[in-house]
């Protein structure tokens, strides 16, 4: 109730500012996937609560009075695009971060690229983001996500290695297909093989029929790449049938957890960037619990919004100007990032435009409710 | 009759012409005058995406079909060529074209289902195609790549980086207006007038001579092709696409596009897409709310002004005085007019010896009840004869056999000795057979005299058609004179620009009577011609029937009215309870004890009274 | 496939077959009395879903949720038929013919679907059991495993599948429904107030929409676009019904359903588009549906 106060409230406000507001110095586009189904909503809003705590950390001490300029593409390529170009041509900013939806980002970095605009992509996980550019001189694609062929081998080395049958239940997107080839091939180069794959189809409601199979082929641990995560985990006590989970970072959300019941997710695997163990993960929760409430859901992405915000402002403070070029430059040559995530230190080079590196990724398992790295 | 003026709507070829040469100077001159390239892309946007909602304007606002699945043929168009051209290899002008192909083909193939359905059932089916089609590009990974998209689609830029968004949007803007002059084209032409008794009417249009199921079918494919067309402009644009870009939203924006802009006008779509392109750029930050949004303006729109942008600006037009149909002064009419029974005259060629109209044998039963009995009736050439009968004897399920809305269960009906039995409704037009309805079947949206005209037969093709309207302020002219002077003989030339709800039952008889006469038919079907008038206006129409009779054409008419029926027939054939108990002149009939008993009942049934029991 | 694996299937479908069957039977009563119904059936549900959801995290009982959320859906059913149908009537609207009442039912289930996500939020949320005290209520029958939740959704689907049923062949205002719906002209002439038949089919719409809801939430996770897909299958499952026979809808449903749930064993990837598939070309082989009857009006 008090968002739709606060909502009607923004529009009143956006329409009498007319759009134009006080005078920021530096405006930083943001393009995000913020409504269409939760499993971009999802991801959309909690990487932006993570650049906006950001924001009001810098704003409070730093040298520039930055703003973000915020659209929602609506998880539809055509509308990214568009919305890419407006804020290059109309609102001509130094710096784009965006979006949830791969197939987003692949259709405006090439024409972000050919502009000569630099983009920190995120929370988009698709694999071949920055590695189609990376040769470019100079390219201008950088990401600061998790990226979906890293979670992938950490989850099937440990996954070979401790159960003798896996199973795999994708969906039916470009994404579940992507994962599911990326899996098959990573199982065989492993010399093991997978005892049961059912491909699902993204809206569906009951996974009755697929987790039957799956019982059937007697898969001790179940690879989980379906849009709806929690859909896997109610049929279970139906049908009497508890294999171990694993799945890439979507399973540790908070609304997961949630929906599934705290005692019926532990133990669930997934690819991680954030170990809540630590003190900085730690006190970062806390701290965004306290700015969002109930609307915190989801601490990796969050913590990813957070370091690619901060990595911007750095960046952006230490260019030589705020032509695109330079801030490319020096975004590249970032230094001295405190990252909530696993983010190093210094996050790029000329050849790595990666905040996550395949040693920052590592896998987590839920514990007492909350998610921690996994031991060995 | 007097040579009086025929008036003919507003046209002013000459400046159509100049005002779409302007059109094209602006599309030309847009991309070289605007620097922003993100205007340039809206402009590009706007061209392609009105093209769309062109086809959807013409299907909903004309053939009254609603469509739910414009998003898959916007997609067949849109990876059609995204396929083509980035997996084999085409060049872009080939694999456009074939894209828009494929769109038009599944068109067809989904129009196979409007064939079959219609008005709720239809729109359900779209409403499945489109969810089909939505899932299938979204899970069919190995064609379409899925949410992951299709890579490496060539731009159309002709590989210039500076000129390239001038080019797309030169390309762009002629194919709309193209598609643009071809609307107008259809707005003003016999289409529209078929398009809406289609919607508005379709057993009128089949009896006068239009195969309905094609039209709507042919129809549904265009739209199709104007989706197909916008989606293969779109991979183009973007040189990549995904399946979350075809969704059901796509479909509801063109169709707030089209209503919004105003419904069944020829420039709404223009208007719409454009207001609907503002708003979605408007409200690109106010994200929480864009359903909210989109939903409202749907609301507004529908119950506050239906007649969308246009309707308003037509509105204020009226009240400065602006644009109304002016009617072209007399002397713009070439041609002395033709008095009515010359008019009316039936070809020597279509009459033979032998009856016109036989019908043999027919029965029709429904759910159990014989409505028509083994029924026979041969009806002689230039002559009225009447089909009378108590109420349910089946008179007008014989009209309907006869004209083929309904389908016998068996006998034969030949029209001048040919067997039309199994022949369409539409067939059996063409060949002659004109009917009016009992319950009036005229198109409401429709002036008088363009109710009238849709029974004048066109003698051009469509290309002849096409090219007339576009030089000729005549273009319509001889089909105009043609159905005012059937109006005109019946008194009603003054109200031939007026619609038929603001006419008098009477003079809508007469309206109906004129359209069945403009096809000029070998025989007319007429059921209860003068049910619902008084003494004057049946007399009028005896008249006329007398008319038509004398000028060669032959008439079976049912009616009720005994006075009327007697005095203007040549042959009575009398039904009860489905069968033929009588045949013979009037007197005859009037004379037979079996007919007055089916009418008044036998002595049996009667109440005694004490002049009966005086006898 | 076992019989275990059997029974289980069949007993999901069925369970999805009389969700099916309810909400179809909402736009099945609108359609045969005014030929019009609400697209927007779907978004209807989903608010009853949320509805209950949220009353029932807050402890309120079970009884009471089901008569708040059932009174609240049958005020926007009201609503509905006031401000976005009736009107129309008045416009006598030429554009869009009578299609303008796709659009509007269609621009309120946007609305309600901006609605939910204002008020709740956009990710899927999860609902509690209803007739359960948790989620892994299960009882086994014939040896195969079956969560409670779901044998009382069927039940209770069913009971209110026969409440319809008797309001509509034996009370005075279903008849007078029926009556309407053969015909409104001669039903006014009759004496029947057809604009109060009009709204109550509107409004028992609306409240068969509030029951699926709240009986689909603790099934399926709830989220802000759950409707479409429901008003995409209730609408195949109506037109397999023909939109004229309630016997044919429910049959509809639950065959619609089975198929469902088999179809998707057999091949997950595009299961759920078999069926719908198969109703598409059903209707072009028999354009009123399995057991409609197609008529021209040639009078």
């Amino acid at each position: 109730m008090k968002k739709i106060g606060a909502t009607i409230g923004a529009i009143l406000a956006s329409a009498a500012l007319g759009g134009t507001s006080h005078a920021a110095d530096v405006k930083i586009g943001v393009v995000m996937g913020l409504s269409g189904p939760p499993a971009i909503v999802d991801f959309g809003e909690s990487y932006l609560q993570g650049m906006k705590l950001a924001l009001k950390d810098y704003s409070a001490a730093g040298k520039h009075k930055i703003e973000f300029i915020t659209y929602d593409d609506e998880a539809n390529p055509q509308k990214a695009v568009s919305l890419v170009q407006r804020l290059m041509q109309s609102d001509k900013v130094p710096l784009i971060i965006g979006t949830v939806s791969s197939g987003n980002v692949l259709a405006f970095a090439p024409i972000v690229q050919k502009a000569g605009v630099p983009l920190i992509a995120g929370p988009s996980i698709a694999s071949n983001i920055t590695s189609q550019f990376i040769d470019e001189k100079p390219s201008f694609i950088f990401r600061c996500s998790m990226v979906e062929k890293f979670q992938i081998e950490g989850m099937l080395d440990w996954g070979v290695k401790t159960f003798k049958k896996i199973g795999l239940v994708h969906s039916t997107t470009g994404y579940g297909n992507f994962a599911a080839k990326e899996i098959a091939d990573g199982i065989k180069a492993r010399g093991s093989s997978l005892v049961a794959v059912e491909a699902v189809a993204p809206n569906v409601s009951d996974l009755t029929p697929q987790m039957l199979k799956m019982k059937e082929s007697g898969a001790e641990l179940v690879l989980d790449f379906h849009e709806s995560f929690e859909l896997v985990f109610r049929p279970m006590s139906k049908i009497d049938y508890k294999p171990t989970i694993a799945g890439n970072w979507g399973l540790s959300s908070l609304k997961v957890r949630d929906i599934v019941g705290a005692k019926e997710i532990e133990g669930t695997v997934m690819g991680q960037a954030l170990d809540l163990s630590l003190d900085a993960p730690k006190a970062f929760v806390v701290r965004m619990e306290k700015e969002y409430g109930k609307d915190f859901r989801w601490p990796v992405v969050a913590a990813l919004g957070y370091d690619a915000a901060q990595i911007a402002f750095k960046a952006l403070d230490t260019a030589k100007s705020m032509d695109a070029e330079a801030v490319r430059d020096s975004l590249e040559a970032v230094d001295g990032i405190k990252a909530i995530s696993a983010t190093p230190a210094r996050p790029y080079g000329p050849k790595d435009h990666e905040c996550l590196d395949r040693e920052h990724v590592f896998l987590g398992v839920w514990k007492d409710g909350a998610v921690v790295r996994l031991k060995d | 009759m007097s040579a009086e003026p025929v008036p003919l709507p507003y046209r002013r070829p000459l400046l159509r012409s100049v005002l779409f040469l302007l059109a094209a100077v602006v599309i030309v001159a847009f991309p070289l005058v605007v620097t922003n390239k993100f205007h340039i892309h809206l402009a590009q946007t706007l061209c392609y995406t009105a093209v769309a909602v062109i086809g959807l304007n013409i299907l909903l606002g004309l053939s009254g079909q609603m469509s739910l699945g414009q998003a898959g043929f916007y997609a067949a168009g849109a990876y059609g060529s995204a396929l083509l051209s980035a997996r084999l290899g085409w060049p872009i002008g080939y694999s456009m074209l074939a894209g828009v192909a494929i769109a038009g083909l599944l068109g067809a193939v989904v129009g196979l289902v409007a064939l079959r359905t219609r008005g709720i059932y239809l729109t359900m089916a779209t409403l499945a195609f489109g969810f089909i089609a939505e899932i299938t590009v979204q899970r069919w990974t190995d064609l379409t790549g899925g949410t992951m998209g299709v890579l490496g689609i060539p731009s159309l830029d002709f590989g210039s980086r500076k000129m390239g968004g001038a080019f797309f949007m030169w390309i762009a803007g002629a194919v709309y207006l193209t598609v643009q002059i071809l609307s107008d084209y259809v707005f003003s032409s016999r289409y529209y007038r078929v398009l809406l008794a289609i919607k508005e009417n379709e057993s009128a249009a089949r009896t006068t001579g239009f195969n309905v199921p094609v039209w709507r079918t042919a129809v549904f494919a265009l739209s199709a092709v104007a989706a197909g067309i916008a989606g293969v402009f779109f991979t183009h644009q973007s040189a990549y696409i995904n399946s979350d870009a075809f969704t059901l939203n796509l479909t509801l924006s063109l169709l707030v596009a089209t209503v919004i802009g105003g419904l069944g006008t020829s420039y709404g779509p223009l208007i719409g897409t454009i207001i609907t392109l503002a708003i979605a750029e408007f409200i690109a930050s106010l994200y929480d709310i864009s359903l909210l949004v989109y939903g409202s303006i749907l609301l507004v729109v529908l119950l506050l002004v239906p007649e969308g942008a246009i309707g308003i600006m037509r509105r204020i037009g009226a009240i400065a005085g602006l644009g109304a149909r002016r009617l072209t002064t007399p002397q713009d009419i070439s041609g002395s007019s033709m008095p009515p029974t010359a008019a009316t005259a039936v070809p020597p060629a279509r009459t033979g010896g032998g009856p016109v109209l036989e019908i043999k044998g027919l029965s029709k039963s429904y759910s159990g009840v014989k409505a028509l009995r083994d029924i026979s009736i041969s009806v002689a050439p230039g002559t009225v004869h009447a089909l009378i009968g108590p109420n349910g004897a089946g008179k007008s399920t014989l009209i309907n056999c006869v004209s083929g809305l309904y389908s016998a269960d068996s006998g034969c009906v030949k029209l001048c000795g040919r067997d039309v039995t199994v022949e369409p409704a539409h067939v059996r037009a063409r060949l002659g057979m004109a009917r009016t309805f009992q319950n009036l079947q005229l198109v409401p949206s429709l002036t008088v005299i363009e109710n009238v005209m849709l029974g004048v037969r066109s003698q051009r093709s469509w290309p002849r058609d096409f090219i007339a309207w576009l030089v000729s302020a005549q273009y319509d002219a001889v089909e105009r004179r043609r159905a005012y002077e059937l109006l005109a003989a019946f008194n009603l030339g003054h109200l031939s620009e007026a619609r038929p709800a603001d006419l008098p039952y009477g003079h809508r008889k007469l309206a109906e009577l004129a359209r069945a006469m403009a096809e000029e038919p070998v025989v007319m079907l007429l059921d209860e011609p003068i049910a619902g008038l008084n003494d004057a206006e049946a007399h009028e129409i005896a008249e006329v029937i007398g008319t038509i009779r004398n000028g060669g054409t032959t008439i079976l008419l049912v009616e009720h009215n005994m006075e009327f029926v007697m005095r203007l027939s040549d042959r009575v054939s009398v039904l009860d309870y489905g069968e033929n108990i009588s045949e013979g002149t009037p007197e005859e009939v009037q004379r037979d004890p079996r007919v007055v008993a089916a009418y008044l009942g036998t002595a049996a049934d009667a109440v005694s009274t004490p002049a009966q029991a005086a006898q | 496939m076992s019989t275990a694996n059997f029974i289980q299937l069949a007993l999901s479908g069925f369970t999805m077959g009389a969700l099916y069957a309810l909400t179809a039977k909402g736009l099945f009563i609108a359609h045969l009395a005014t030929t019009r119904m609400n697209f927007g059936q779907g978004e209807f549900l989903m608010i009853a879903a949320y509805l209950s959801m949220t009353l029932l995290l807050a402890g309120v009982p079970v009884v009471l949720v089901a008569v708040l959320v059932i009174g609240v859906l049958a005020l926007m059913g009201w609503g509905l038929e006031r401000l976005a149908l009736r009107p129309l009537d008045r416009l006598k609207s030429l554009v869009g013919g009578q299609y303008s009442w796709v659009l509007t039912t269609m621009g309120v289930a946007l609305i309600m679907q901006n609605v939910a996500t204002l008020v709740w939020g956009k990710s899927a949320q999860y609902s509690p059991p209803l007739f359960s005290a948790s989620r892994d209520n299960v009882i086994k029958i014939m040896g195969v495993g079956v969560f409670v939740e779901e044998l009382l959704v069927i039940a209770a689907a069913f009971l209110v599948v026969g409440l319809f049923y008797v309001f509509l062949f034996l009370t005075r205002h279903g008849r007078a429904i029926r009556a309407v719906a053969f015909n409104r002209e001669t039903a006014a002439l009759l004496g029947i107030d057809v604009t109060r038949s009009t709204v109550l089919v509107f409004v028992i719409a609306s409240v068969l929409a509030a029951i699926s809801g709240i009986l689909v939430g603790p099934i399926v996770t709830v989220q802000p676009h759950m409707g479409l897909v429901f008003t995409v299958k209730a609408l195949a499952v109506a037109s397999l019904g023909g939109f004229a026979n309630p016997l044919g809808v429910l049959a509809g449903a639950i065959i619609f359903g089975m198929a469902e749930s088999f179809s998707n064993y057999f091949n997950s990837a595009f299961g759920d588009l078999y069926p719908l598939l198969v109703v598409l070309a059903l209707l072009v082989v028999k354009p009123s549906g399995l057991f409609g009857e197609a008529k021209a009006d040639v009078r």
